[in-house]
């Protein structure tokens, strides 16, 4: 999950020194082996550990969790771009208009708590169980935050640097190019990183709920079938996805605005 | 001043009223099918049944009660966690493999795995709302504890404080900016767990109502439902809202 816009990604170093948290991990996992292994914990949804490896690396080398993966990223991605950019657009309209702040703001301000999960089946209506509703549902999810944060970073874009952009003469055009969108990007990534880990959420339970693709599916689908191995599998792929997508997500950041973070304007 | 306070949110409304209107025209003229979407009218008889008949509280009580004892179970688990992880270094070491691990799972994929070992009731649905709560606030809650200035704590030993005193008194006071954030965060998180998890088990409250409606081709009733929800969501972030302006009266008059 994401933690809030206020909270720095931290640096996660892999540290692979034994310390006692590694030791608790490692318990723990040790634990859940022989648990299940010796028959203290005597249930089908109690698979040994590494069963539950083997099952993973059995259906990825088969190739079907990797066709999953790629299918719910598409879907997810395709959704946070779409969403991403109506959500900078609205908000450099909301941050610039008073008018329309005023006008659109209790609309938005009433469907935004809506939790995303509810507005499926509704979505389901208009668009069907397929990629549309899904990568839909994706985009909903990225706008909201996206907006806000826009929006915001726009009455922070320092009011001197664009008198001096006028002052030189330099046209509107290329301000909104060359000093607003700069200075706003920072807000911009910040709502990314919670969309990001919110659109993850939300596509993948779009998954569950509705039609029959992606990760989410075949996660309640093993869960029904009792395949808890599988199940178990399809929620670690999940974990490592969640994972990989937030430390690829902090590189990039870095290496887009490390400029804002080296001039300390964070704090 | 008061008089213009009161009138500021008017043109907006009236949007809002213009939006519902024009809706109402076009599925009147046939240019929104009606199975898709009925017209505003017709969902506001429903919800207005459903309002006066009393109908809505069975629904309403059992998702809040969900909500809110899964949030408040979560938060306290994630501030208890957080400030002992940022307190005590051994507890930092100890936990903070375990929590990178946790954390990065989203949490609505630990709920079919939960229906497993808890089954569909509420024991199940709580769990996965605490779940998704926890980790929001612990992760905030942490990096409040660590920022808190060295003087105050300094200052808090000159004067003989124990480690309780000083972490009541000093410490999550200084923290409570950083913990208040992690919880909004995690408010919309756990109205998110909620309803999926009434979704997937089939039973309970708004979340169930919703995808049953629709499953059933009832619209208007979804609609309504959903109405219902939304508003349940605002009214929950405005609580949470006007909450935290009060707990932090004392930052804003800085």
């Amino acid at each position: 999950m994401s933690e809030a816009v206020l909270a720095r990604p931290a640096a996660v170093s892999l540290r692979l020194r034994p310390s006692s948290g590694l030791l608790l991990v490692l318990g723990l996992l040790l634990l859940w082996e022989i648990s299940a292994r010796t028959g203290m914990v005597d249930s089908p949804n109690w698979p040994p550990f590494l069963h539950v490896l083997a099952a993973l690396a059995r259906d990825t080398v088969s190739g079907e969790i990797p066709l999953l993966v790629g299918s719910t990223l598409a879907r997810m991605f395709a959704g946070l771009a779409a969403g991403t950019l109506a959500g900078v657009a609205a908000g450099l309209i909301f941050g610039a208009s008073r008018l329309v702040r005023r006008l659109l703001g209790p609309t938005v301000e009433l469907i935004r708590p809506i939790p995303i999960p509810a507005i499926i089946p509704p979505l389901v209506l208009f668009l069907g169980l397929d990629d549309a509703m899904k990568v839909t549902v994706a985009a909903v999810t990225a706008f909201f935050p996206v907006l806000t944060n826009t929006a915001q970073g726009l009455r922070a874009v320092e009011a001197d640097q664009l008198a001096m952009a006028r002052s030189f003469g330099v046209p509107a055009h290329r301000r909104l190019l060359r000093v607003t969108l700069p200075a706003i990007l920072p807000y911009v990534l910040a709502g990314l990183r919670v969309a990001l880990a919110l659109a993850l959420v939300t596509t993948v339970v779009a998954e569950m709920i509705a039609g029959e693709q992606g990760v989410g599916h075949y996660l309640v689908l093993m869960q029904f079938a009792g395949r808890a191995e599988e199940m178990y599998a399809a929620v670690l792929v999940l974990a490592l996805l969640g994972y990989g997508l937030n430390r690829g997500f902090v590189l990039l950041e870095r290496r887009l605005i490390g400029w804002f973070y080296a001039t300390g304007r964070d704090g | 001043m008061r008089a213009e306070r009161l009138l500021a949110p008017l043109p907006g409304l009236l949007f809002l009223a213009l939006l519902l209107l024009v809706l109402e025209w076009a599925v009147g003229e046939g240019l929104i099918r009606r199975a898709l979407m009925p017209p505003p009218s017709a969902i506001w008889e429903v919800l207005r049944d459903l309002l006066l008949s009393g109908d809505v509280l069975p629904p309403l009580a059992a998702t809040l009660r969900l909500v809110l004892i899964g949030f408040a179970l979560g938060s306290a688990a994630g501030v208890a966690l957080g400030t002992a992880m940022g307190w005590w270094g051994a507890a930092y070491r100890l936990l903070e493999p375990l929590v990178e691990m946790l954390r990065p799972i989203p949490k609505a994929a630990l709920v079919p795995p939960l229906m497993l070992f808890l089954g569909i009731g509420d024991m199940m649905k709580i769990t996965s709302v605490a779940l998704a709560v926890t980790f929001p606030v612990l992760v905030n809650t942490l990096q409040g504890v660590r920022g808190v200035d060295r003087v105050l704590l300094d200052s808090a030993r000159t004067h003989g404080w124990g480690t309780g005193r000083a972490l009541r008194h000093v410490v999550l006071p200084a923290a409570l900016p950083f913990i208040l954030a992690g919880m909004r965060t995690s408010l919309g998180l756990a109205l998110i767990i909620a309803v999926l998890s009434e979704m997937l088990t089939g039973q309970g409250g708004l979340g169930f109502l919703i995808l049953d409606m629709q499953r059933s081709f009832l619209i208007r009733q979804m609609y309504a439902w959903l109405v219902i929800l939304a508003l349940v969501g605002l009214a929950l972030n405005a609580l949470f809202a006007w909450a935290e302006a009060r707990a932090l009266h004392w930052q804003q008059r800085q």
